[in-house]
């Protein structure tokens, strides 16, 4: 089912599942956390179900589903933000998170300084990061508000700067949220373009709702619904399977209810 | 190669170790995070310094001002006739009784100040541990030293008020950099529990708001603690905060060395509250992501 260029397996899975804890009120949380050996006081909510997957060195795979179907989830899961309830997972390598792009920024800093942080938070070191620094400029295309507070800066303008950063960091694994939808033409055809020249050389993983960047860098693809791997393999079979599902199937306004 | 495996829930560690050398992994574990974070410990305490004050126009000035300005209510409080009954304790000269009340709050503004931050501290930066890679357990460390850094500032100027009055230092302020280090652990400490549990109820906050102004009372701040009869005394020698007023005392203002007993008793919940607000941080900190 695989198309690995390599036999290495860099993310495995099996069984993996995720559970977010639904409380009633917020104080329930406390009482999880010290009678919770004896007492169960949150319901729980299955985001994740009995992911298998492998990841080989040098994949790039395309994740495809409809919101809230556990695709965020799965890469936070696979970053390490946040940890499965219960199954396996084994990641080798350094993996670069571009999910929430900007999410780190502080409105009332510069540019300049955000980046010192964000390099600071994405694993650079200082040093790396003045190296850097002026091709991370050229890269986000800002020009002068790079020295302004990163609050008089317009959406795109942050996506533009926070994705220059994550372009810097030498990661073996590459995991991109639907991160891009805000940029304007050029600026995604840039960041696509950059994307496309590390999947030659590390591994990728691809959330978008765009079926024409999946086909064009993925080599694989996964539909995630509900939490579980409905389909995966040629990113155009799992596409036009997925298309057809999203025409024939109706928008379900329970999908985000706890089943009883 | 960096290799992570979770099973469960749990992340496993590859390793089979035996008692004494995960002791041994356990008292490194909190030192070695510090080294191997310090680069995002840097470039975040250089922002949270720099963004104190930005926005007023005398910027880095109130941090000399407010230590200055707190000498000066005191000696006029002591000088005039706003004396009160309690005051006069030992018959001290007004200026040497403010002195000696600066160097009671400088520790307890130390404590009270990461006392009220620390159960807000991870809600500050949910935005880093939720959407990315962060060392949440650095969080404590920074805010810690941040507040050693405002510290350091009044002690230097309260140094140079007692140089003023008193026409030179003892030779034992020499010491009291080293009181900052133990000190600063105890309140580390401190702050990984306050931060964890004010992480799941917002009750730890309005719970500190309310226990530090009694502290203050716990704490010789005002008075000497040898002023108290038993049982009492008891309770104020209890308090951690009190071995580091009274050994700050002696370096600057008596200049004499401190009581070999107090430095124990300060070196030993120093080190005990520093491992175990990191024990209980490191045990909630993968629940704590999906709380906050």
């Amino acid at each position: 089912m695989s198309s690995s260029t390599s036999s290495e397996v860099v993310v495995r899975t099996r069984h993996l599942g995720k559970a977010y804890q639904l409380y009633a009120h917020r104080s329930d949380w406390l009482k999880q956390v010290m009678f919770g050996t004896w007492k169960t006081y949150y319901k729980p909510f299955w985001v994740l179900r009995d992911i298998d997957l492998d990841v080989y060195r040098g994949d790039s795979i395309g994740i495809l589903g409809r919101n809230g179907c556990g695709k965020s989830t799965l890469l936070q899961v696979i970053c390490g933000m946040t940890l499965p309830s219960n199954g396996e997972l084994r990641v080798t390598g350094r993996v670069a998170p571009v999910l929430a792009l900007g999410a780190t920024f502080d409105a009332e800093l510069s540019g300049r300084e955000n980046i010192m942080i964000g390099g600071a938070v994405m694993g650079l070191s200082r040093s790396e990061v003045l190296e850097k620094f002026d091709s991370m400029a050229e890269f986000a295309g800002i020009g002068d508000y790079m020295e302004q507070p990163v609050k008089h800066y317009s959406m795109g303008m942050r996506t533009r700067l926070a994705f220059a950063i994550c372009a810097h960091v030498e990661a073996e694994i590459l995991v991109v949220d639907e991160a891009l939808a805000v940029g304007d033409a050029a600026f995604q055809r840039k960041c696509l373009d950059w994307i496309d020249s590390f999947r030659r050389k590390g591994t990728l993983l691809f959330v978008s709702h765009s079926p024409a960047e999946v086909r064009r860098l993925c080599n694989r693809a996964i539909w995630i619904e509900d939490g579980r791997i409905r389909s995966q393999g040629e990113p155009s079979v799992v596409i036009r399977a997925y298309h057809r599902a999203m025409a024939m199937e109706k928008d379900d306004i329970h999908r985000f209810s706890v089943s009883e | 190669m960096p290799s992570v495996k979770v099973v469960n829930g749990k992340q496993i560690v590859v390793e089979a170790l035996d008692p004494s050398q995960r002791f041994k992994r356990f008292l490194a574990k909190p030192l070695l995070q510090m080294r191997y974070n310090r680069e995002i410990i840097l470039a975040i305490l250089r922002r949270e310094l720099a963004s104190r004050f930005t926005g007023s126009a005398g910027g880095w000035l109130w941090a000399v001002a407010a230590p200055l300005f707190a000498i000066a209510v005191y000696t006029f409080a002591f000088t005039t006739k706003l004396q009160m009954t309690f005051v006069g304790e030992q018959g001290q000269k007004p200026i040497a009784y403010a002195l000696f009340i600066f160097a009671g709050l400088i520790v307890f503004n130390f404590f009270s100040e990461m006392a009220y931050r620390s159960p807000m501290l991870l809600h500050e930066y949910a935005h880093f541990i939720k959407q990315t890679i962060f060392p949440s357990d650095m969080l404590a460390v920074i805010s810690t030293l941040r507040a050693a850094a405002y510290t350091g500032i009044g002690a230097i100027v309260m140094l140079i008020c007692v140089a003023a009055v008193k026409g030179g230092l003892p030779w034992t302020v020499i010491f009291v950099p080293l009181i900052f280090i133990p000190l600063s652990a105890f309140l580390m400490g401190l702050s990984w529990f306050l931060s964890a549990i004010g992480a799941f109820t917002r009750d730890a906050g309005y719970l500190m708001i309310n226990i530090v102004p009694l502290f203050m009372f716990m704490t010789p701040v005002f008075f000497s603690p040898g002023s108290w009869s038993f049982p009492w005394n008891l309770a104020i020698h209890g308090n951690a905060l009190t071995a580091y007023v009274e050994i700050m005392r002696d370096l600057v203002l008596t200049g004499t060395l401190p009581n070999p007993l107090t430095v124990l008793w300060a070196l030993a919940t120093a080190i005990f509250t520093f491992y175990f607000g990191y024990w209980f941080f490191d045990r909630y900190r993968n629940v704590i992501v999906d709380v906050i």
